[in-house]
């Protein structure tokens, strides 16, 4: 339901039709945009048979600090290139040497690409979720009173400027992971609709979601994020802050991709589904509207006709009865 | 930051909208303008492509969705496909098929709305408050139509920027691509035919001279029709619109003369006659013999008597008619600069064709009236030229990628904030782009 996906469907679906086996190659050269300040290049600089992805994101640097290249080399190894000038991460696809490959390889290299914004965001979750096995580890041996500053703390706070005015901040603790998204209103009209949504968010624990991981937001930056720069909060500003709670059964092995996946397109999904409300909202008042419209028509002609003289098709008059 | 992204150019047209960023040279997406929704088909005018429709109240601002509002609380308007996966969607049990466009304009804007945001979230994978947005939109557009669509690009999406343009200006914008195009004018006659409608448009300097301007009501979905009664008629194996469309636009093409072209055919059978296979749902393949519908079809529109008894005027009269019908100084440059764009457009040798019959057209008047004026006065001729170029496919989405890109496109949008105190009324006015003057 108005899920977004993981992946770009440009890309998915443009490597999909190169590699089918009746495929003919042909040139491209697509920039596009993505989510969250990302842009793509898409391009055959070669030849039509070597395609070119590359990728450039604002918050690349951080992403850097938070071993980015390991998660891309660990995903891309083979396919990797010198990055394309302007961008900062480049892949290229042969088809060629593609095409003599079994289906399942095809595909999952489809998916791979296509994933290519999803996979550099993750790296300060997949470090962030580490460290979380990893104090968990070390908090076993410890009482909550005897543990040292590092365990009973919790780990940095990553953080992440992937918008101009907007941040994910990740942070792990021994028993949890918490992950904060600041997030901006540009109008007024968005801010009461976001709030309202996200109290959904916030009350579907109670209402016996239990598996869904705690939902907390409020106006001004969270205890969390003390002595973090440039954070912005409190009355009147139009600045709020989504905190998400996960916990263990969140950070398995087996569920950790996806609880990154999910987690990284909060913010477009949110805004989406705002977006989705107000159009809901205007069809109700088109709808109001085209039926007040209607009551105003039917009112109209009897003052209008009333008393009025009326001519029959030979020329002889009458009166309209009142 | 919307200073630094890529504008998005949207190009809604009657069967296909064209979705991607300036300064692209092809849209990015390029899918039906059609929207599946839980329940019945048709309803809200929204039947663009020509199936029928369950009658419904004449009346713009009720959407399809609206039936029984107040009983409905539930996600049912959120579950909706749109382009391909509304027609995957709509073949199987529970959804119908709505096309929100007709002739080129919206009619159901509850669809468009959620037809939009599904291209904007969900293709184009973009905040709409970090991108300005240029659409089209159709000659002799009411201006209620743009400011509803300002009204839903402004306070639904919250978009930075919005520039409407009338596709027909795009279309001049993109044939400045072709070799044959010297000077970077504005002005010259479009001939736009797409899925659902055929308009002949003069502008000049940028201006659509509006009083000119004439419609055919032949366009790509009756040459499909046409192919489609051809298959019938010899009992082709498989004669679906799908089947049609797909001969259409791989096979046909525009002969310079009907009756040599059946001779043609005659003489060189092999050349001429070609197969076409069909997979059909089921795995079963079947092939299908391709004959004379190949320059028949097409022709049409030359000859329109072989498809429609009501309408009778060949594309190139009407061509002529309009110019004619021009402001006289404006006239040489509407002749010279005769600019095809739509799918419609395609077949190989249209442009050809149609520069032929309007210059014998031309040249027949001013022999006439050489002859009325006793040899007295000699005309110097008129230059005749029907420009057929590499984008004309997407001509105005390609047109709005290249005025997109320049660098004054963000000031020539309304933006949010003049939206907010102005009102939707200012979307009545944009300042041209791509004018005398722009780079
Ligand atoms: N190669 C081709 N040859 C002939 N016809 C083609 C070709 N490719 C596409 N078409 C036809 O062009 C039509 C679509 O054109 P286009 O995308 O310009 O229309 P549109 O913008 O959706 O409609 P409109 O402009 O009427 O609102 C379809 O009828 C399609 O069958
Ligand atoms: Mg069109």
């Amino acid at each position: 339901m108005l899920l977004l996906d993981y992946q770009n469907v440009l890309i998915e679906s443009l490597l999909r039709d190169r590699l089918a086996p009746d495929a003919s190659p042909s040139s491209v050269d697509q920039i596009v945009s993505d989510f969250d300040n990302v842009t793509f290049h898409i391009s055959t600089p070669e030849s039509k048979s070597k395609i070119l992805v590359s990728i450039t994101i604002k918050c690349w640097k951080e992403l850097v600090t938070y071993g980015a290249q390991a998660i891309l080399d660990r995903e891309y190894g083979p396919y990797i290139v010198q990055p394309e000038q302007g961008y900062d991460f480049s892949v290229q696809v042969d088809l060629d040497t593609m095409a003599s490959k079994p289906q399942e390889e095809k595909d999952e290299l489809v998916r791979r690409v296509s994933l290519l914004k999803r996979n550099a965001m993750a790296a300060p979750f997949e470090q962030a979720f580490d460290e979380f096995a990893s104090l968990q580890d070390q908090a076993k041996n410890y009482s909550s009173e005897t543990a040292p500053q590092g365990v009973r703390e919790g780990g940095e706070v990553r953080a992440i400027h992937y918008r101009e005015e907007e941040a994910i901040y990740v942070k792990a603790s021994h028993d949890r992971v918490t992950v904060i998204f600041s997030t901006v209103f540009k109008e007024e009209t968005d801010r009461v609709y976001g709030k309202v949504f996200l109290q959904e968010f916030v009350d579907a624990r109670k209402r016996g979601v239990q598996n869904a991981p705690q939902v907390l937001f409020r106006h001004d930056a969270p205890m969390e994020l003390q002595g973090q720069p440039g954070l912005r909060g409190g009355r009147g500003e139009n600045v709020g802050y989504v905190t998400f709670v996960l916990f263990p059964r969140h950070l398995t092995p087996q569920k950790r991709d996806e609880t990154i996946s999910h987690i990284q397109t909060f913010r477009d999904y949110f805004h989406y589904h705002i977006k989705a409300s107000k159009a809901y909202i205007h069809s109700r008042m088109r709808r109001r509207t085209a039926d007040f419209l209607q009551v105003l028509r039917r009112a109209r002609p009897e003052e209008a006709d009333a008393g009025k003289e009326r001519k029959t098709a030979s020329g002889r008059t009458f009166r309209a009865q009142a | 930051m919307a200073s630094q992204t890529p504008a998005v150019v949207m190009d809604n047209g009657t069967g296909y909208s064209k979705l991607g960023f300036a300064g692209n040279d092809s849209p990015s997406f390029v899918f039906p303008t059609a929207i599946a929704t839980k329940g019945p088909a048709g309803g809200g005018g929204g039947t663009g492509s020509g199936r029928p429709a369950v009658a419904n109240k004449p009346n713009f601002l009720s959407g399809g969705a609206g039936g029984h509002l107040s009983g409905k609380r539930g996600t049912e308007d959120l579950d909706f496909f749109i382009g391909d996966e509304a027609l995957t969607a709509a073949s199987g049990p529970g959804y119908g098929v709505h096309y929100p466009i007709r002739h080129g304009q919206i009619e159901n804007w509850d669809h468009m709305e959620r037809f939009w945001s599904n291209s904007i979230f969900k293709y184009l994978r973009v905040e709409p408050e970090d991108h300005h947005f240029l659409l089209t939109e159709p000659p002799l557009n009411p201006p209620e139509n743009r400011e509803n669509t300002a009204e839903i690009m402004f306070e639904s999406f919250n978009c930075a920027g919005l520039y409407i343009a009338v596709q027909a200006v795009l279309a001049l914008a993109a044939s400045w691509t072709s070799s044959k195009v010297q000077d970077r004018s504005l002005t010259g006659t479009v001939i736009d035919s797409g899925e659902g409608v055929t308009h002949v448009i003069p502008v000049a300097e940028g201006y659509v001279i509006g009083s000119s301007i004439k419609s055919i009501p032949i366009a790509g979905r009756d040459i499909t029709y046409f192919v489609q009664s051809l298959l019938r008629d010899r009992g082709e194996p498989d004669s679906s619109l799908r089947t049609a469309e797909r001969i259409k636009e791989e096979f046909c093409y525009v002969c310079p003369d009907v009756v040599k072209e059946f001779s043609r055919f005659d003489r060189e059978p092999e050349d001429r006659f070609k197969k076409y296979d069909v997979r059909q749902p089921g795995g079963r393949s079947v092939t299908v013999d391709v004959g004379y519908e190949r320059f028949l079809a097409p022709e049409i529109f030359f000859n329109p008597e072989i498809y429609s008894s009501d309408f009778l005027t060949p594309l190139p009269n009407i061509v002529d008619t309009v110019i004619q019908t021009s402001p006289i100084d404006v006239r040489r440059g509407l002749y010279k600069n005769i600019v095809l764009s739509g799918g419609s457009t395609l077949y190989k040798d249209f442009g050809r064709r149609l520069q032929r019959d309007i210059r014998h057209l031309v040249d027949a008047r001013i022999k006439d009236s050489e002859v009325r004026a006793g040899g007295q006065a000699r005309s110097g001729g008129l230059d005749v030229q029907v420009i057929t170029h590499k984008r004309q496919r997407h001509g105005p989405w390609f047109g709005g990628s290249l005025l997109g890109q320049t660098p004054e496109f963000k000031s020539y949008c309304h933006t949010k904030a003049e939206y907010e105190e102005i009102g939707p009324s200012i979307v009545r006015r944009f300042a041209l782009l791509g004018g005398p003057g722009s780079t």
